[in-house]
């Protein structure tokens, strides 16, 4: 049994100009173990999918229609105390995006950490802050920086004490959206070493990694999905993928980063002309047929679907006609 | 040394100061005001010795000596000064002979009976009912309450109190029309004079807090609102924390613009509720001010200023020192560690 199934999941925002769609179709399986790593240009829809797919869904954001199933628990149906009571925080964790300010200011790393496993389990204070000492020993932080505050702490301190919070009651699976972004080179390798070790450990299960940053994948995934516009343009094993990408997107996506790999070096550095569409009013057919060197008649009329061939997941016209 | 008392240290050199520059405003303000402090004094004395022209210019000199107006601005202003030091704030010419001292303190009772009470009560309620309007933002609740708050606050107070008395005390004749207690009576801790104190009490109290309440709630609902946005929030409601938590959170980090507010208003208490107490002719210190500046009572007008001034420093200074225990971010600032 899959960790995470998803079948037809839509979630749009609602803005007075209608609806922006965000999240248009997603069918997503993610097998136990696997850490996925889900990539795409900024505004593609990437953290919103991930919201959704914990069922954190706020206004404008609405979940339209679509079933999540998360560890074998339809989620989609599940209303937010239930959510908040029984999957958020135990079942699956997210690590935001702007984990640098999603400590509370006033308040010390412990005070959080009391708060947040009082609330899922029936144990003493003392407890409490035993365990997270235990877990911080064990994820090689500082004891230490449970008594103090956040403001105390540096950059990549916090992000690694976000990402150890959020897995203090062991969740299944892990959503971390862009954890790396705001880092320098160092630091990032610093997290990305930090969730590997939590799932070496065996404290989560599976994790799906959201970034904008290929070359970081290459480090950490070992199953890549690329999202283009709200849908899901490709998907496949990280090593296969990113050296023989089908999808032209996925394709020029990969080009555009400098590698040491030779048999992509061998390709050049390219970059994509045009702009994201607009998701108020997308193209019709294929989403990416404006920007797409390879674009053809069929692509402007018909939206290509998602269909597998030897372990790969691509909606193309071009590689499925 | 320790940097937290380097940092008082410093807080309260810079206190002094600011109370030195406000001591010379207070001086010199009154007495840019043109018109004779003495007048009123001396018109009581030609009518009762209209026949003896030279007794009136003994008097008149007497008086000026009395009260130091005889001399130069400067070393008057060093009298003050000198005066203030060993703690005496001088005779009164509108209440002449009675001290400036003993009557600001009969009447300082009045005023902080009222006050401190009225602006707690309404703090407290202001905030209250602002977090309720912002947890509940876009309904109903929010719109009702909203418009309420809009409204209390942009209402002028003291037609909010000459509406209120000519409605309960007038057309009604619930409560008594002005006060603190029955004309007749004196102050006694008898359970017949408390309960006609209170008696009086209600409609200054009552148009107190409708007034203030507004205000603070508007601050508040701005302020939970914004802090519900912020990405802390969002964090801790992904981790599974209910609601109620989140907003005990919230709240913690709204309050603190509130709390200066408050060490503020409670800093200007000593200068009483002054349109609000004329209203409902209530003897505080805000009557006694209006007295004072109505008579140009130099020394009264000093005096009272200098006890308001004192005291909105020190709540000041108190309010710096409270923010430093409740936000570790502003400790650091302060401190530098």
């Amino acid at each position: 049994m899959p960790i995470l199934e998803t079948k037809g999941v839509k979630a749009y925002y609602s803005t007075p100009l209608g609806y922006i769609r965000a999240v248009d179709g997603i069918d997503l399986t993610l097998e136990k173990g696997v850490i996925l790593g889900l990539a795409g240009e900024s505004g593609c829809g990437k953290s919103t999918l991930v919201n959704t797919l914990m069922m954190n869904v706020r206004p404008p954001l609405r979940f339209i229609e679509g079933t999540i199933i998360l560890d074998g628990k339809e989620i989609s149906s599940m209303d937010r105390s239930m959510l908040k009571k029984n999957v958020w925080g135990v079942l699956v964790s997210l690590v935001p995006q702007s984990a640098l300010n999603a400590l509370m200011p006033t308040q010390r790393i412990t005070d959080l950490v009391k708060d947040v496993v009082m609330h899922h389990m029936n144990v003493s204070e003392q407890e409490v802050v035993s365990m997270a000492k235990k877990r911080f020993e064990e994820l090689n932080l500082e004891v230490d920086t449970l008594y103090r505050y956040p403001h105390e702490l540096s950059g990549g301190m916090k992000q690694r004490v976000v990402i150890a919070i959020s897995t203090l009651l062991n969740p299944k699976l892990l959503i971390v959206d862009e954890p790396t972004s705001a880092l320098d080179v160092s630091t990032q390798k610093q997290v990305l070493k930090m969730l590997v070790d939590l799932k070496r450990a065996k404290i989560i299960e599976s994790m799906i990694f959201v970034t904008h940053d290929i070359a970081v994948l290459r480090q950490i995934a070992n199953w890549i999905t690329i999202m283009y516009a709200g849908k899901i343009v490709e998907s496949g094993l990280a090593d296969d993928m990113l050296n023989h990408p089908k999808h032209p997107y996925t394709f020029s996506l990969v080009n555009a980063v400098v590698t040491p790999e030779p048999e992509v070096r061998n390709r050049g550095l390219a970059s994509l002309p045009g702009e994201p569409p607009n998701l108020l009013d997308p193209p019709k057919g294929c989403r990416f047929n404006p920007r797409c060197p390879n674009a053809m008649e069929i692509c402007r009329a018909k939206e290509p679907h998602l269909e597998e061939k030897s372990n790969r997941l691509v909606a193309c016209h071009l590689v499925f006609p | 040394m320790n940097p937290f008392i380097r940092f008082i240290t410093r807080r309260l050199a810079f206190l002094l100061m600011t109370f030195f520059a406000f001591l010379l405003i207070i001086f010199a303000l009154p007495r840019a005001i043109p018109g004779n402090p003495l007048a009123s004094l001396l018109y009581q004395i030609i009518q009762q010795a209209q026949s003896n022209p030279d007794l009136v210019k003994a008097v008149y000199k007497k008086l000026l000596e009395e009260f130091g107006m005889d001399k130069p601005v400067h070393i008057q202003l060093i009298e003050f000064l000198g005066r203030l030091g060993g703690g005496d704030l001088g005779t009164s010419i509108a209440f002449y002979p009675r001290k400036v001292a003993d009557l600001v303190f009969s009447y300082l009772p009045w005023s902080l009976g009222l006050l401190i009470p009225a602006t707690l009560t309404s703090w407290v309620l202001g905030n209250l009912l602002g977090a309720l309007a912002a947890y509940k933002r876009k309904t109903l609740t929010d719109n009702f309450l909203l418009t309420a708050f809009l409204t209390l606050s942009q209402t002028p107070y003291y037609w909010l109190a000459m509406i209120l008395l000519y409605a309960f005390a007038v057309s009604f004749k619930f409560f008594p029309l002005n006060g603190a207690y029955s004309p007749g009576k004196t102050p006694t801790l008898s359970i017949p004079f408390i309960l006609d104190m209170l008696h009086h009490y209600v409609l200054p109290f009552f148009s107190i807090i409708i007034g203030a309440m507004g205000g603070w709630a508007i601050g508040m609902r701005v302020m939970v609102i914004y802090e519900l946005g912020s990405d802390y929030v969002s964090y801790v409601d992904s981790l599974g924390l209910p609601d109620r938590k989140i907003l005990q959170y919230v709240f913690k980090n709204s309050m603190l613009p509130q709390i200066t507010g408050l060490a503020i208003n409670l800093g200007t208490i000593l200068g009483g509720a002054l349109i609000t107490e004329l209203v409902f002719s209530y003897p505080g210190t805000g009557f006694l001010i209006f007295r004072a500046l109505s008579t140009l009572d130099y020394p009264l007008i000093q005096g009272t200023f200098v006890l308001i001034i004192s005291t909105l420093l020190l709540a000041n200074f108190i309010v710096d020192l409270i923010y430093a225990f409740i936000d570790p971010r502003i400790k650091t600032g302060y401190v530098g560690e």
